[in-house]
């Protein structure tokens, strides 16, 4: 296998395994596990290949594939990753094999999860590798369908609800988007969706101007942004395990994506217009969600809005970049934030799950001790709710700072607010481990002492906390990566 | 001799009525009937692939014109019946006594709609326009269940006769206009007609009949009662064989005065609030539905008003994008009548709610409703995906931002009662586990269905350029 074609075969390992999945007969529950986790760790060991083998100080796009696909109207399968998209793909095979770990122990209608399962892992996969507008936008689409079936079937609770709001919240954003793409596509003139050619195009300023608001919402809903988030802590709450983790932890990055590859870079002068205005939409929602965290009774609901909250901190960062004053902190800040919380909130959504599975409650309330009872989920959950709050020697924490830094140099007043906010952050989390891990035992749930993780059970949270502890001490192997690809994008402005 | 073979598709349809004509004379079995309704489709799909690279006039000049777009339309009606044929093999709906007429009457309205794309002729198309209608009047009111049919089948060919004579009243002012009945004397003098509001006023007059038959607004009162009550198969071959036809004749039309496009205000505005009427309407009247066909009616309502965009922007882009969807949109529903065939034998109405259990009673059938709703609603992998996103493309280069927003919207607000379909068959149990069993026949065409609506909308590279040079042998 040469390097031409590694993103294809990347690609091509999820859809190898849907094929093989689907093959399998129902009953062969083991054999399904065992293809989906196989192409999970294929498509992990040639992310790691393709970011070791990402040249990052040639920058810009690389390992670019490109086949024609229907001629007549500049469609094209094109393949290339810049910096950004590498430490993505990075992302999803990480919550990808760790997700299908976590449901291992699964055992209704376990092929059709599976299935769904890497379906949705195809989409996010071609959604971060394309670089053709009408690819970019399928697999962008593909990402979300699954995601009703999943949450309806495997989920709890709520999950009718959950399920068919979220459809119509996130399919609601793709109708914004179905105008504002096309338009971009005739506009240019070139009669082509390669997205590197767009973006070399200097649109009409008031074009832009009218259409990135369409581009930037759209896309926003899936990243959770304020006051759009309806959707997103209901889901999380309902989905199962494997489900949240994939859609806190990728699926809502999909749409800040989405926001910098079409938004920022094919829109440079709408994006300068609007980037008060969404700025301040993103600091309210990292206020708003930390704040309604705090009163949640349940486990879920509180890493629901957590996620509003951190992702608001990733949109922010998108406005900043635009704005100028820091701009390459805000953005480096941001694509940070994007891979540290998708690790972080996929390692919160498993332990969670895992608690869950056996204690079948997620009020908080319930709880109160349980830190003896399981010391090691509960050890992980707090090592990934510190990592939330900001913690030094944690990934989120340069992450934080770096945003955080350019909203006080861009936004004085804004930067403050936001710094209150990792405030409300520790009030949050703490209150979760005072309540439900500490202080007395409650007798009730003395049955858990025996149900701890455990051997394997280890594997998949002890991976996502190694990548949380390692960036955190050596966050230059990540910035390094995105930081060629942060000056090539901001040299637009 | 070269002529005739021209014109062999529909002479494969016309023999093949006629032996069955004479086969129910002599009290054949309906296997036998059937079998050679079957073959009659395929042969006829067949011939119609072969007279591909063929152009030319079968008849006398002017009047019946065989290029690539009108064989390639006649392909996509005979694959759509040779789906509905297939899965025909015991139409459990259709009155007992009928089911030996039920090939042959659907047999002679696919010979009027494949003549429907040929026609270039103001007379030729009225006679194949009432040719592709009557054998369907009769068929769909042949459900088991006389009080059930008996109304909606009255409404259905009450309606199709008057929107056929507001077609006719149309086809006078033309004839007045130009006094010729031949399209190209139309296109001739379409510099001078295009000046004249009449022209316009008469152009819309003939749509009427065919946007009847796409059930667009305000043509589209039928479609729920029919779908509903019509027998099964029937309404099968009413939502993809016939639907393609209608929207090939919109086709035709509209880039006979596309030249004038810059004059036709007047057509294009009327269209495409008729394309916003239909699809907020259907999709607000589906919302409420609990009868799957009724839903799956309205539903079409709403795709009459998706395709209306294609041909309301009146450019090739357009055209290509509408024929495209009418290839797609035929496969889609057919995996969703499909469906509703094996699930309803026993059942004179097919609720939502019984689709309850689906993917226990059968895994397959489940799936294939998956894939085809999840086409209807415009999903990837699907073709309804790239279908709408071409349609939308081809509105999107007149200008129309808005047009397209309303569309977009649209889909969205339908989503979610297609999900609720979804939702019954895939979560929703049911105290009935029988499995259903399904022939081989009807599976295999399930499959290769199924197979198409995802090629297409994968790789939907030779497909559209199918289209294209459809639509490049039509305006050409």
């Amino acid at each position: 296998m040469g390097d031409t074609s590694l993103l294809t075969t990347i690609l091509l390992c999820p859809v190898v395994g849907l094929v093989l999945v689907l093959l399998t007969p129902a009953r062969a529950v083991q054999a399904v596990r065992w293809i989906s986790a196989l192409s999970a760790l294929a498509a992990g060991v040639l992310s790691v290949h393709l970011w070791r083998a990402y040249d990052t100080v040639a920058g810009g796009f690389q390992f670019v594939e490109i086949v024609p696909w229907v001629e007549q109207v500049g469609i094209s399968y094109h393949l290339a990753v810049d910096g950004f998209s590498t430490i993505l793909v990075m992302l999803n095979s990480i919550v990808f094999f760790t997700g299908v770990l976590t449901m291992w122990d699964l055992e209704t209608r376990v092929k059709e999860f599976f299935a769904f399962m890497l379906l949705l892992v195809i989409g996010v996969y071609g959604v971060f590798l394309s670089q053709d507008l009408f690819f970019f936008f399928l697999f962008y689409e593909l990402a979300v369908v699954p995601m009703y079936p999943l949450i309806l079937i495997w989920g709890s609770g709520n999950r009718e609800y959950a399920a068919m709001k979220l459809m119509l919240f996130l399919l609601a954003g793709s109708a914004l988007l179905f105008p504002a793409l096309l338009s971009i596509y005739h506009a240019s003139g070139l009669g082509t969706f390669n997205m590197i050619l767009l973006a070399q195009k200097a649109f009409d300023p008031d074009f832009q101007i009218f259409v990135y608001p369409f581009v930037f919402l759209g896309f926003g809903v899936l990243a959770g942004l304020f006051p759009f988030h309806g959707w997103s802590p209901t889901g999380h709450v309902a989905a199962p395990s494997a489900v949240s983790m994939l859609h806190a932890g990728v699926l809502m990055k999909l749409g800040a994506y989405g926001v910098l590859a079409v938004g920022i870079r094919l829109l440079p002068i709408g994006a300068v217009y609007w980037a008060p205005t969404f700025a301040t939409l993103a600091a309210i929602g990292v206020v708003y969600g930390a704040f309604v965290a705090i009163r949640q009774t349940d486990f879920k609901f509180v890493i629901g809005f957590s996620s509003v909250s951190h992702m608001g901190i990733v949109v922010l960062g998108l406005n900043l970049a635009v704005l100028g004053k820091a701009g390459q902190d805000a953005l480096n800040g941001a694509v940070f934030q994007m891979f540290a919380h998708g690790i972080m909130t996929a390692l919160l959504f498993s332990t969670v799950g895992f608690i869950y599975d056996r204690a079948h409650s997620k009020t908080i309330a319930d709880f109160g001790g349980l830190g003896s009872l399981m010391p090691r989920a509960v050890s992980v959950f707090i090592v990934a709710g510190l990592c939330g709050a900001g913690v030094p020697g944690l990934a989120s924490f340069w992450a934080e700072l770096l945003v955080f830094l350019a909203a006080l140099k861009t936004y004085p007043i804004m930067g403050v607010a936001i710094i209150v906010s990792l405030v409300l952050t520790a009030i949050y989390i703490l209150r979760v481990f005072s309540l439900a891990f500490f202080g007395p035992v409650n007798t009730k749930w003395e049955g858990l002492r025996e149900l701890d993780l455990k051997g394997w059970q280890l594997l998949p949270r002890a991976i996502l906390l190694a990548v949380l502890l390692f960036f955190g001490f050596f966050p230059r192997v990540l910035l390094d990566v995105i930081d060629g690809t942060t000056t090539g994008v901001l040299a637009a402005f | 001799m070269s002529n005739l073979t021209l014109f062999l598709p529909e002479t494969v349809c016309l023999l093949g009525a006629l032996v069955l004509f004479f086969a129910q004379v002599f009290g054949a079995r309906y296997t036998v009937v059937w079998l050679l309704g079957l073959l009659s489709g395929v042969a006829a799909l067949v011939a119609a692939v072969w007279t591909w690279p063929l152009a030319g006039e079968p008849f006398f000049p002017g009047i019946y014109r065989v290029d690539f777009f009108s064989q390639f339309v006649k392909t996509v009606i005979a694959a759509g019946f040779v789906i509905v044929a297939a899965i025909s093999g015991r139409p459990h709906t259709v009155r007992a006594g009928a089911w030996l007429e039920l090939p042959m009457f659907l047999l002679l309205a696919m010979t009027g709609m494949m003549m429907l794309a040929s026609a270039m002729e103001l007379v030729t198309l009225y006679i194949s326009m009432e040719l592709a209608a009557y054998p369907v009047y009769i068929t769909v009111a042949l459900h088991r269940n006389r009080d059930i049919s008996g109304e909606s089948s009255t409404k259905y060919m009450l309606q199709g006769m008057i929107a056929s004579a507001i077609t006719l009243y149309g086809l006078s002012f033309l004839f007045g206009l130009t006094g010729s009945t031949y399209l190209s004397a139309i296109s001739s003098q379409l510099g001078t007609l295009a000046t004249q509001p009449l022209f316009w006023l008469a152009v819309l007059l003939v749509l009427a009949g065919f946007l009847f038959k796409l059930a667009a607004f305000p043509f589209h009162f039928w479609a729920s009662d029919t779908y509903q009550t019509a027998p099964h198969e029937v309404i099968t071959f009413v939502a993809t064989a016939s639907k393609v036809a209608a929207i090939a004749v919109l086709c035709r039309i509209a880039a006979l005065v596309s030249p004038a496009a810059g004059d036709a205000e007047l057509i294009t505005h009327v269209l495409m609030w008729m394309s916003v009427a239909a699809m907020t309407l259907g999709n607000l009247a589906a919302l409420r539905q609990g009868d799957l066909k009724r839903l799956l009616g309205y539903s079409a309502v709403a795709h009459a008003g998706y395709v209306l965009i294609g041909i309301q922007a009146m450019s090739a882009m357009g055209l290509t994008a509408a024929l495209f969807y009418a290839m797609g949109y035929a496969a889609m529903s057919a995996l969703c009548f499909l469906v509703v065939v094996e699930l309803g034998r026993d059942e004179d109405l097919v609720t939502v709610d019984s689709l309850a259990g689906l993917h226990q009673r059968s895994p397959l059938l489940a799936a294939t409703l998956l894939i085809g709703i999840f086409g209807l609603i415009g999903l990837p992998p699907t073709v309804g995906f790239i279908g709408k996103w071409f349609l939308f493309s081809a509105a999107i280069e007149q200008g129309q931002f808005v047009f397209v927003l309303v569309a977009a919207i649209n889909s969205a607000v339908a989503l979610y009662y297609y999900l609720l379909v979804i939702r019954q068959a895939y979560f929703a149990e049911s105290d009935n586990s029988n499995p259903i069993h399904t022939d081989v026949v009807t599976l295999a065409v399930a499959g290769a269905t199924t197979g198409l609506v995802i090629a297409m909308g994968v790789v939907p590279g030779w497909f559209w350029a199918l289209s294209v040079e459809a639509v490049v042998a039509l305006m050409g």
